[in-house]
């Protein structure tokens, strides 16, 4: 399917297989807003058009549920707002809403009802999937990774091979079995922010650490599947790393990306496989702060202004949301917290796959894997003001460092890593970019 | 039997019924939907911390609107919840009387109890008129003393049609936005409370007039309406105040703070 298509007779089993989700947490999510609209106070796409605001972009989804998990809308569906699309314009409305949620969880917090509009946004990703309306180059890497051909393309292959090259040289043993640590990058971070990985690395080494590392990319980030509701894809994906976990036998599988896939393995996982891990996921910087707490590592004190941004998946859904921070204080006494620290700190624009969709990337990418990604007329219409609202959303964060006054801005999530890449860029603002294993990496004593 | 008996004498078994029933087939479906998944190991948080996560998640959205929605804020939360239908409800005088007619126990809000008129403040605390019966007294002879100068039905019915009516414009701006978040239930709750409001306001001050039967049909219909909302209140959005706000921010919280740690 295109997205050039209407095809009504794919709403069917789209609908049915959103159904599937529609558990008690969701009918709470489904059921429970009374439409205030406080939501938007805080939704970074909000700013870039009111109908953006969390409560509209999950209305799509209410329409969907409605005539099937209620009385009156099944009778009266003209009244109750129950439909499916009527038109193709209706169905690009839909499309448009959805991507311009990046799943940050600011709507979470903020609603006076504990309601994920993001979760149901996820879902409304899923329906309009089965309706054709995927990102071309989304639906690409969710293709490869699930086939597990991510190598056959050449380009990413050397630079996998690039970085499996310089890590060999370290003197690392890959996939060697019941080692205490499994560090898990893949190949976005690879391709994105190297130093991230070498930063892990030098970090195993230094702590003098029984660890080990797959040899080759277990998926582009985490299951990218799950970005676009792909559950089918994503659960192939997910039972597949979990089955090397449990083939290399761990006691922790360590991450140094903060961004969705820290959420994912260390929380979404056990659901999506079916059963609860024989290991821990630990973000990097839990390593970290456990060793400075033990003494085990010295840093030294940097001189540059810095500030931390929080990914959203790491802190405000993932809970590490001081741990950065108190471990970032010992490597800069000239640390400084951006205004919205904290759980509402404000999300970068660019997360929920839209960093890594929109032209700049999809650019990067064409040039990286050698191929030209084919983009319609209307998709590429619709990846052009997708761009330009990310940046808008991107924007408050933005203000926000400008405001700290920091020279380097360090984070955990690749997908922020280069979001903020782009905004900074588009509204002029000079900083330095680090990953956070990265900087601390660069900063051992 | 005008519409007052049938109100009062007629009505409310039926009401109580039908809210039962709504009650248990809201709740009903939310355990007939729980599904059972294997969940990760939750992050580990002391104890102290996690409560004040917890009063904080449920204090987050009313600071985020303060801050970021002021109007929203005093027209909604304060006119409409916090000074208007909250205290309006269980705790003004005719009401707290109605309650505890049908729940003995009610009774022990009386000393809470809030006159329905600004006059009562200074029958408490300026003149020296003690009213004409036992009855009134218990309901004007409250804690509240001086403070019955705000703390009165007719400003508070007054600051509550103001915030229903700040709700109600809210709608109707986002409906000439085209935005798809104005839905027919929002209207059927505003109006409706709007509609009791105006009609509990207009009984006690015996309005349009004062003749007996044009009261006891304005109050006949103030008591029918709020019925109606009671008994549509679990299929309608004012589930929100016996259901979906407390378990929602539990859930949050629960999620994001116990399980997760975000505090």
């Amino acid at each position: 399917m295109s997205w050039e298509e209407f095809k009504p007779e794919s709403f069917k089993s789209a609908e049915t297989y959103t159904l599937k989700h529609l558990d008690a947490v969701m009918l709470h999510f489904f059921e429970d807003c009374v439409n205030c609209g406080l939501c938007e106070v805080n939704c970074p796409y909000t700013a870039a058009g009111e109908e953006y605001g969390p409560v509209e972009k999950a209305e799509p989804l209410r329409r969907i549920y409605r005539p099937h998990a209620q009385i009156l809308p099944k009778l009266f569906p003209w009244l109750f707002g129950a439909n499916s699309p009527k038109s193709k314009e209706e169905l690009d409305k839909w499309v448009e809403k959805a991507y311009r949620c990046t799943n940050c969880g600011l709507c979470y917090v903020t609603c006076p009802f504990g309601i994920h509009s993001g979760e149901m946004i996820k879902v409304l990703r899923s329906y309009l999937a089965r309706t054709g309306r995927i990102p071309t180059l989304l639906k690409m890497m969710i293709d490869t990774e699930a086939s597990n051909t991510l190598l056959e393309n050449e380009g990413l292959r050397k630079v996998w091979e690039g970085m499996i090259d310089r890590i060999k040289a370290e003197g690392v043993e890959f996939n060697k079995k019941n080692t205490k640590y499994l560090y898990l990058t893949s190949l976005a971070e690879v391709m994105m922010t190297p130093g991230s990985v070498l930063g892990a690395v030098k970090f195993f080494k230094k702590l003098n650490l029984d660890w080990t590392m797959p040899d080759k990319p277990l998926s582009m980030r985490a299951p990218i599947g799950s970005l676009a509701g792909d559950d089918e894809a994503t659960t192939i994906v997910a039972r597949r790393i979990h089955e090397y976990i449990k083939e290399i036998n761990p006691e922790y599988v360590v991450l140094s990306d903060g961004g969705y896939p820290y959420t994912f393995f260390r929380f979404d996982l056990p659901r999506i496989v079916g059963e609860k891990p024989s290991y821990k996921v630990i973000h990097i910087v839990e390593l970290v702060g456990e060793a400075l707490r033990e003494g085990r590592l010295k840093f030294k004190n940097a001189e540059e202004k810095v500030t931390w941004h929080s990914p959203c998946k790491m802190g405000r859904i993932g809970g590490l949301i001081d741990e950065p921070v108190e471990v970032l204080s010992k490597v800069s006494s000239n640390l400084v917290k951006l205004k919205s620290h904290g759980v509402f700190s404000k999300c970068c624009g660019g997360g929920g796959s839209i960093a890594c969709i929109v032209p700049p990337t999809q650019q990067v990418m064409e040039k990286v894997m050698g191929v030209s990604i084919p983009i319609t007329g209307s998709e590429k219409v619709f990846l052009d003001k997708l761009y330009r609202d990310m940046l808008v959303a991107g924007k408050a964060k933005v203000d926000e460092i400008r405001e700290s006054g920091a020279s380097t801005v360090v984070t955990a999530c690749i997908g922020c890593f280069h979001t903020m890449g782009m905004t900074t860029q588009a509204f002029g603002v000079n900083v330095k970019l680090k990953m956070l294993s990265e900087f601390l990496a660069e900063n051992l004593e | 039997m005008d519409l007052l008996d049938f109100a009062i004498y007629v009505a409310p078994p039926l009401v109580v019924a039908i809210f039962l029933f709504g009650v248990g087939y809201r709740i009903g479906r939310y355990i007939f939907f729980w599904r059972r998944k294997p969940s990760a190991l939750r992050r580990q948080r002391p104890l102290l911390k996690l409560f004040i996560g917890l009063i904080k998640t449920f204090l987050d959205p009313l600071i985020q609107g303060f801050k970021y929605r002021k109007g929203d804020f005093l027209g909604g939360l304060v006119a409409l919840h916090i000074l208007g239908v909250i205290p309006l409800i269980f705790l003004l005088g005719q009401h707290v009387a109605m309650f505890s007619y049908w729940i003995p126990f009610y009774l022990a809000l009386r000393p809470l109890a809030i006159p329905s008129s600004i006059t009562s403040s200074s029958l408490t605390a300026l003149a020296n008129v003690v009213p004409s019966s036992d009855m009134s007294w218990t309901f004007v002879n409250t804690v509240w003393g001086p403070l019955t100068v705000i703390l009165n039905g007719d400003l508070l019915a007054i600051l509550a049609i103001i915030g229903v009516s700040y709700k109600i414009g809210d709608k109707i701006v986002r409906l000439v936005h085209k935005l798809g978040n104005a839905r027919i239930g929002d209207w059927y709750a505003l109006v409706l409370l709007l509609a009791i409001l105006v009609s509990g306001f207009m009984a006690t001050h015996h309005l349009p007039s004062g003749e007996t039967g044009t009261y006891r049909t304005v109050l006949g219909i103030h008591i029918l309406l709020a019925e109606l909302l009671v008994a549509t209140l679990p299929f309608t959005k004012f589930w929100h105040f016996v259901f979906g706000y407390w378990y929602g921010k539990l859930h949050e919280w629960y999620d994001l703070k116990y399980n997760r740690g975000a505090l």
